[in-house]
């Protein structure tokens, strides 16, 4: 164990017989496979040669797995080719073959043994009310086995929604109080990577990016590295001319949703979603919600499950008793300002009509030109 | 008498947070076991005063794994409750889909989250890669990676993975364990398919994303499905996407008969004690599924509807899920309460309160005679059920369906074993891959059947009369259902003025691993571990392979 | 600041006065804010709610387009006239900050107070020659608070397709201040309807307090003169 956390991929592979020319060729393909330029790959073929593989702690929380599902399909790189080559996925309760005890063994001994030189993942999150038992691991919290693995990592990337801004569970009314990793953990870099789930090439992009450059990568307001989180879905999107041209859905399945026209009016929340989804798209390319004709329902943004209903353009209000849109809100501010204006207006004329106006009529006007401010 | 009590927390190679406890008797057999769903989110709570046209999308993120049922069941109890019927083309689609998610999710599970239990990976170093070749060949004729060569080349990155010292994924396990009896050549094999299994499961779920935009959790619609047809269009569903479809479905065709099938057959032939073990309730449920003449129609179902007790295959019992005295689902084991006075409720007159009364964590050991579960018991007329492939393929067998008569017989043939050996672990087992098989058979036929559709110039996908919540009853009531992967799924929702009054979500992973009920019966896990022996109780390689059988969803199960 | 509160020359009994009291920059500010807000209102509803549909092919048709760059424009023509006012507030006559409101004053809260009874009892009560204290209020919360609330939010808006361009840099703070990105246009969009109700209450207060006081109030917002008679000098107190 100790033996492997000093050694450098490339040393590894030349310990297995692997020569330097094969090792080029990989550096190449993992560069190509990360999306890089060629002129790059030298910096992957330094980065391979003088770092030593980083050992990778999964949990899993409060969650759905998706995030796993979507992290095993990747296409460039293979997440085979990362599980096999880049990292050591020491502990993920979903893939390990070990149990019980056997498993939790395996994360104190990173813990004590390697403090701050592991990476965390944290897929899915913590309840934190009433103690946390909404979620336990071996008989303990959740959220003591995220805070005590937390306390000794190098770095944290939160996965999914769940991790970085809570996703489904902590919609309202959040039963367990539930909360997204950032909100649990200070004193250590948090990478978000939100997306129900994100995207595949997203997950494995951004692991790849920081053991290749051996740096964070830029993050944005939220916490979401701006590689892939800096643009919105409506920026990038195929039917982003129909939208400018005011070209609507109406009505599922109408003329305009076979020839591809804006959803915009089925609730898109394309204008409000920083994600990939419309550059790099989904399962290697193939499409993504848009591209198979349904609006995005936003869900890489925070409280996204609370900003419905997703059919509708704008989030629902929620009021006491009531959920209304923001216009109903305004309309009827606007009806009761009618109102109170006719209510006044017509007491008004009812005053004149009764007394009169008893003001005495002044003749004439004399001209004030001086301004004396 | 011993009370040896082995805990096993976490279950690994699952979805969510499954715990484990078996007491053992003096000679290291299986005398009572305890099954805990230790997560619990609450989604059946958020659901409630939300649009009933968004359910399916909160459902749908119940479970990644099993991506798309929830989503289908969703839609289905909505427009259940408001009583709109989809299109042929939405219902053929939302099959096609489903039945991928049936061919991805079990390939995965074989591969990736249960062969463990039966595949010695370091054994694997000491395989001969010609004799490798040879048996691959032998196994499975017409599947091409099979060269020495190729098991050369996989045999030296298993070294060097091995010998690095970092097992990663695979450290800490039980390998070396008596249990395990493959010889090398089948365990390199078995790696092998493992990571072409894994290549591979990205590719069938593209169908997902055809038409539902992404895989994990594609989009789903009430009334229909979003992705419109327009063969004339270069923004639709239209021949390219078509084709791609069908590409993907022959592909998978091949992994499931070429891989999947003689690989279960393979290891199976090894290990027929285990046959003996892991049986369980004997009680089984479907609600079936495939509509081939709309969803109203279950006699038309690929999967039929049906109930069957005591291992009594001669008779299918009738399975009504709207009954009130039928499904019912009681929490006397679980860390929920029930309304002053009620035992059991039908999941329209369900309810979801949350009462902690388990040990401070942390805990070393859970209580079986108070509550010790996230989960409900859910019951059907007061039986314990097991619910899932075998439930499906024995209902379909015992139904007098020729097709699972069919696969059934041929595998038994195969394996030279009598139908009663279906009533284990193993048996489980291989149902999941006899109905895979069928499953990929049906996605094709399915495919077919769109063809058809459209060319008789239907391209409808969706139906949106009663889009609008005023066209809407001002109250009202669906069930929804579907038979997910894992088994029997129900959705039952309440409506009241176009919001979401109430939703109860019943879930295969809750009939298979729910806790004793009031009077004390065990759920499928639990009675399915009885008898077994452990060779080594602090290896608990025998639980993992019984509890993976059953392939737990703990997300799901507790919702 | 000298008493503005006192006209110099009250006109005898029974005869008016003019005075001039809205300075050009006054009042080319209203009118434009006032052209401003109705045009941002209505072709925002139409971003909320874009209701034509035209037929024929996308690339020569670009109503929604249209429309949101003409929000755009007004919104830029409503930032700059809104900035030039907020000048004006200190380089103007001391009408120009007539509608300050002096909270530890007691003399503008007893205004106010006296302005909401006056207006009431639809009485004609006292006067004033610049913003009478309720006015004030209601120009420095509806106009100004609002819409700086407005500009924060629409200009976090208008960042989002560049969030490290000039705007982004500016003011996309707002956008995690408000918790998403979704939440911002929600805010934007009650907004909006604030200014609507403002100015239904405006416009019927204007024709109401000019045709009760008889001080040529509305024509005052365009020549910038307002009448007052023999008894209007002891009113404006709290502002000197
Ligand atoms: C027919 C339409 C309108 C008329 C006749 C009108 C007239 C007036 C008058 C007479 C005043 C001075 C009132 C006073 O002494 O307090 C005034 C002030 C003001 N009005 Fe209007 N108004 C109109 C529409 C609007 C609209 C639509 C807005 C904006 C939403 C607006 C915003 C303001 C503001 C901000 C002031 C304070 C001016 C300052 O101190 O700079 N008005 N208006
Ligand atoms: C009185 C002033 C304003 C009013 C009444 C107003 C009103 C509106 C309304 C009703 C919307 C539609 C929101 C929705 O439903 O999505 C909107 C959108 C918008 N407004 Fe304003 N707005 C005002 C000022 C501004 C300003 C100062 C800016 C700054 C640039 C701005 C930028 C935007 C942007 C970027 C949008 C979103 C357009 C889109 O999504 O395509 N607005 N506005
Ligand atoms: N149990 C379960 Fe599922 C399935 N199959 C859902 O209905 O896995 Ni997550
Ligand atoms: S972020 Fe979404 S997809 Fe990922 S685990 Fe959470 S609910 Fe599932
Ligand atoms: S479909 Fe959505 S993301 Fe695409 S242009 Fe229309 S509103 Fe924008
Ligand atoms: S719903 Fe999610 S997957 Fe992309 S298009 Fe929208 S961010
Ligand atoms: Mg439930």
């Amino acid at each position: 164990m100790d033996r492997r956390l000093r050694e450098t991929t490339y040393e590894v592979l030349s310990r297995h017989g692997v020569d330097r020319r094969r090792f080029l060729r990989y550096c190449t393909m993992i560069t190509a496979a990360m999306g890089l330029p060629s002129s790059m790959v030298s910096q992957v073929v330094q980065a391979m040669e003088s770092k030593p593989r980083i050992p990778v702690i999964w949990l899993h929380g409060l969650e759905c797995t998706c995030c796993s599902e979507s992290f095993i399909r990747s296409s460039h790189p293979l997440a085979q080719d990362i599980i096999l080559n880049m990292i050591s996925l020491d502990y993920d309760d979903t893939l390990q073959a070990a149990a019980g005890h056997q498993v939790e063994e395996i994360r104190r001994r990173l813990i004590e043994e390697h403090p701050g030189e592991y990476l965390l993942a944290v897929e899915g999150n913590a309840p934190t009310k009433d103690g946390g038992v909404y979620c336990t691991v071996g008989g303990q919290t959740f959220l003591d086995v995220l805070l005590e693995t937390a306390e000794h990592a190098k770095a944290i990337v939160a996965w999914g929604s769940c991790a970085s801004n809570g996703c489904v569970q902590a919609a309202r009314p959040n039963p367990t109080g539930a909360r997204p990793v950032h909100e649990l953990v200070h004193g250590k870099p948090v990478i978000n990577v939100p997306g129900c789930p994100p995207i595949a090439e997203v997950m494995t992009g951004v692991l790849t990016y920081v053991l290749t450059f051996d740096r964070l990568p830029e993050l944005d307001r939220f916490g979401r590295p701006k590689m892939f989180y800096g643009h919105r879905v409506h920026d990038k999107c195929q039917r982003r001319a129909f939208f400018d041209a005011g070209q609507f859905v109406e009505q599922w399945d109408d003329e305009g949703a076979r020839q591809g026209w804006c959803l915009y009016k089925m609730g898109c929340r394309g204008p409000m979603t920083y994600n990939s989804c419309s550059s790099i798209k989904w399962n290697n390319g193939v499409s993504f919600p848009i591209g198979s004709g349904h609006g995005c329902i936003g869900c890489s943004e925070n409280d996204f499950w609370d900003n419905g209903p997703f059919y509708q353009h704008l989030a629902g209000v929620p009021l006491p008793g009531v959920e209304s849109t923001p216009d109903t809100i305004g309309k009827i501010a606007a009806g009761a300002a009618a109102v109170g204006v006719a209510a006044h207006f017509g007491s008004f004329v009812a005053k004149r009509a009764l007394f009169g106006d008893k003001e005495s009529k002044p003749a004439d006007a004399t001209k004030d030109t001086g301004d004396e401010a | 008498m011993s009370t040896q009590r082995v805990v096993v927390d976490p279950i690994t190679r699952i979805e969510g947070h499954l715990r484990v406890e078996a007491i053992l008797d003096d000679s290291n057999r299986i005398r009572d076991a305890v099954s805990s769903g230790t997560m619990w989110r609450g989604i059946e709570l958020i659901l409630e005063g939300r649009d009933p046209r968004d359910a399916w999308a909160f459902c749908e993120r119940i479970c990644g794994v099993c991506t798309t049922v929830h989503a289908l069941a969703s839609v289905r109890a909505v427009e259940d409750a408001i009583g709109t019927r989809v299109p042929v083309n939405a219902d053929i689609i939302r099959n096609i889909m489903f039945l991928t998610q049936y061919v991805q999710d079990h390939v995965i599970h074989f591969y990736h989250l249960h062969a463990l239990d039966w595949v010695d990976i370091v054994s694997a170093l000491k395989a001969d890669p010609r004799r490798t070749s040879e048996l691959a060949q032998t196994v499975s004729p017409h599947w091409p990676k099979s060269s020495p060569g190729y098991f050369q080349d996989l045999l030296g990155t298993l070294k060097t993975f091995v010998e690095s010292g970092q097992l990663g994924l695979f450290d800490n396990a039980y390998w070396g364990h008596p249990a395990y009896k493959l010889p090398p050549e089948a365990n390199l094999m078995a790696v092998a398919h493992y990571l072409e299994a894994l290549k591979w499961q990205k590719e069938i779920i593209k169908i997902h994303t055809v038409f539902g935009g992404k895989n994990p959790h594609p989009n789903y619609l009430v009334g229909g499905m979003a992705s419109a047809i327009a063969l004339e269009s270069d923004h639709a569903i239209n021949i390219e996407r078509l084709n791609m479809v069908r590409t993907l479905i022959t592909d998978a065709i091949q992994i499931v008969e070429q891989l999947y099938l003689p690989d279960l057959l393979a290891i199976a032939s090894f290990y027929p004690e285990w046959t003996q073990y892991g049986g369980g309730l004997g009680n089984y449920l479907c609600y079936g599924d495939l509509p081939q003449a709309g969803i109203d129609d279950p006699s038309k179902f690929l999967f039929p509807r049906g109930a069957i007790l005591d291992r009594n295959l001669s008779e299918v019992l009738e399975v009504d899920p709207r009954d009130p005295e039928g499904i019912r689902e009681e929490v006397a084991h679980s860390w929920y309460e029930y309304p002053e006075g009620q035992e059991a409720l039908h999941p329209w007159e369900g309810t979801t309160k949350p009462n902690y009364t388990g040990p401070k964590p942390p805990y070393e050991q859970l209580d079986e005679q108070g509550a010790y579960s996230w989960l409900k018991s859910p019951r059907w007329k007061g039986h314990a059920m097991e619910v899932g492939p075998l439930a499906r393929m024995l209902v379909g067998y015992a139904s007098g369906r020729e097709e699972f008569r069919e696969v059934v017989g041929e595998a038994l043939g195969r394996l030279k074993l009598p139908a009663t050996a279906l009533f284990s672990t193993l048996g489980r087992t291989a149902a999941r891959g006899l109905e895979t098989r069928l499953a990929v058979h049906w996605l094709l036929a399915e495919y077919d059947r769109l063809i058809a559709n459209l060319k008789a110039g239907d391209t409808a996908t969706a139906n949106t009369e009663r889009w609008e919540p005023s066209t809407w009853p001002a109250e009202c009531r669906g069930f929804g259902f579907t038979e997910a992967p894992r088994g029997a799924l129900g959705h039952w929702v309440t409506i009241r003025d176009g919001r979401i009054a109430a939703y109860q979500i019943v879930v295969p992973s809750t009939w298979n691993a729910s806790p004793r009920d009031s009077r004390g019966q065990h759920g499928a896990y639990e009675a399915a571990l009885l008898g077994t022996p452990m060779a080594r109780p602090d290896q608990p390689v025998e639980i993992l392979r019984t509890i993976h059988s059953f392939d737990p969803c703990l997300a799901c199960a507790s919702h | 600041m000298s008493s503005i509160s006192r006209p110099v020359n009250s006109p005898p009994p029974g005869y008016f006065a003019q005075k001039y009291v809205w300075q050009w920059p006054i009042r080319v500010f209203h009118w434009i804010n006032a052209l401003a807000v109705l045009v941002l209102f209505s072709s925002g509803l139409y971003i909320w709610n874009p209701i034509l549909v035209p037929a024929g092919e996308p690339w020569n048709r670009f109503v929604m387009a249209t429309v949101r760059k003409i929000h755009f424009a007004f919104a830029m023509i409503f930032v700059v006239n809104f900035v030039w006012r907020i000048y004006w507030f200190w380089m103007g006559n001391n009408y120009a900050r007539s509608g300050f409101p002096f909270v530890w004053r007691r003399s503008w809260w007893r205004d106010l107070f006296r302005q909401m009874v006056d207006y009431l009892k639809l009485e004609r009560g006292h006067r004033h020659l610049g913003h009478n204290a309720l006015g004030g209020l209601a120009y420095t919360v509806f106009v100004i608070g609002l819409g700086w609330l407005q500009i924060l939010t629409g200009l976090a808006l208008y960042s989002e397709s560049n969030p490290d361009g000039f705007w982004g840099t500016l003011v996309g703070w707002v956008i995690p201040l408000a918790g998403s990105s979704m939440a911002v246009r929600v805010w934007h969009h009650l907004f909006a309807w604030g200014f609507i109700v403002f100015s239904i209450l405006h416009v019927y207060i204007v024709f109401y307090d000019g045709q009760q006081y008889r001080n040529g109030l509305i024509s005052s917002m365009i020549s910038g003169y307002k009448f007052y008679e023999a008894d209007d000098i002891d009113h404006d107190t709290w502002i000197s």
